[in-house]
């Protein structure tokens, strides 16, 4: 009965403890064609964020003179 | 399904070889050839710009006539290029990949001609020589573009790659390009393309052979939805003896004032681009590519450096796969060089390649 208490008091944490073993497994298997694919959109937006924010500098312009 | 995307592997290798002369043929309007002895210089009106000689000032259509209401003269929707354009801007972002030694000679030897000699140093390909010859036709259509086109070249074992374009009539352009293996021809392809005020479409014929039943044809359609948007689509038709297929694929770009972004989606996979100029200097490409086939996806990020005033082009790029790139270009002026040298790291195979190219001329 207490065994059955402490499993049904501990259900919760250890639900989300196997929720997140699960996200890790999904997140670091490279043989997964859904969880690669995420992965690359991902990349890809921030491939567009980079280049469209990060990209303003001007190469041939003067040195600063301090 | 082994047929099917053999037969799409089959059509985007003519693709590929398509755009490649065609990037080709444009190179050589823009290469420098000697002028024919006695050119006259062609003087414009007063006040416009004289015209090197060898050149056409191209011809300004008559004004419209007044009284005939405004918007009957014609679309306001500009042309949207063709099909295999659309991913093209970001594709010239990133650097080719180089092996071996390149020297290619190339002379001019009037506007209309040229030709090119190139030999190849090569540990992974087959070392060679190559003859090309280029030719521009006289009916000039704009200021940088004359017809009939045609190109070729063979090696040393006798393959050779050819490929004629003319345009039939303001907006109607053919195309036909063979690929021999030796005495063995491998591909064989016709193309027509109508340019029309605001749509482009074109038909395909891949290797028709009438004795076997077989051949590929791929039609394009592109339309213009605004100036900035335009959309189409893809079909591929193959057929074999026991067995036919088709493929479809949407496409939609989206041109802003510096950035074209275009999307492709369809049977084989999604395929999308991403273009940015951040300034003369810097363009930018990201790409992604997925296909359901295969399983497999990646993405690409690239860079483009150009300093016209230090003669050099550098070009980086870094993928998914852990690929790690760059061809640096630089013209060693006063004398008709250039000098390119490439470099390629796979970092999860541990593989490395190199390369460089001398262009003379």
């Amino acid at each position: 009965m207490s065994a059955a208490g402490k499993k049904a008091i501990g259900a919760p944490g250890y639900g989300v403890v196997e929720w997140i073993s699960t996200a890790c497994r999904f997140a670091t298997d490279r043989n997964d064609f859904r969880r690669n694919l995420l992965v690359n959109l991902g990349l890809f937006a921030a491939g567009v964020w980079v280049a469209r924010n990060l990209s303003d500098f001007d190469l041939m312009s003067p040195q600063p003179i301090i | 399904r082994k047929s099917e995307t053999l037969h799409y592997v089959c059509y985007s290798i003519l693709r590929l070889v398509w755009l490649h002369k065609t990037d080709g043929y444009l190179s050589v309007l823009a290469a420098s050839s000697p002028p024919p002895p006695g050119s006259v210089v062609v003087q414009g009106a007063p006040g416009l710009v004289s015209v090197p000689p060898g050149f056409s000032m191209p011809s300004v259509p008559p004004p419209s006539v007044p009284g005939q209401p405004a918007g009957e003269t014609g679309s306001p929707l500009p042309n949207p290029g063709t099909y295999e354009e659309c991913h093209r801007k970001c594709k010239e972002v990133f650097p080719i990949q180089m092996e071996g030694v390149r020297l290619v000679v190339n002379k001019g030897l009037s506007n209309h001609f040229q030709v090119s000699h190139t030999v190849t140093l090569s540990t992974l390909a087959e070392s060679g020589y190559r003859f090309g010859a280029t030719y521009v036709g006289t009916q000039q259509t704009g200021p940088a573009e004359s017809f009939p086109v045609m190109v070729g070249d063979m090696d040393n074992t006798g393959s050779l790659n050819a490929q004629v374009i003319h345009q039939l009539t303001s907006a109607v352009r053919s195309k036909i390009a063979i690929q021999t293996q030796q005495h063995k021809f491998v591909n064989w392809q016709c193309d027509m393309e109508y340019r029309g005020d605001d749509f482009t479409s074109a038909v395909t014929l891949g290797n028709p052979d009438v004795l076997l039943g077989s051949g590929i044809i791929v039609a394009h359609y592109l339309q213009s939805i605004s100036p900035a948007l335009a959309l189409g689509g893809e079909l591929v038709y193959h057929r074999r003896p026991g067995e036919e297929g088709a493929v479809t694929s949407l496409m939609g770009r989206y041109t802003g004032n510096n950035y074209v972004a275009t999307l492709t989606l369809g049977g084989a996979g999604a395929h999308a681009t991403y273009y940015h100029r951040a300034n003369d200097q810097l363009q930018l490409g990201v790409e992604f590519e997925g296909s359901m086939r295969t399983q497999e996806t990646a993405v690409s990020f690239g860079y483009q450096l150009d300093l016209p005033k230090a003669n050099l082009l550098f070009k980086g790029s870094v993928d998914s796969n852990w690929v790690v790139g760059a061809v640096l270009e630089k013209k060693l002026l006063p004398l008709p060089l250039s000098l390119a040298l490439g470099a390629f790291l796979n970092q999860k195979k541990n593989k490395f390649q190199c390369g460089f190219n001398v262009t003379v001329g």
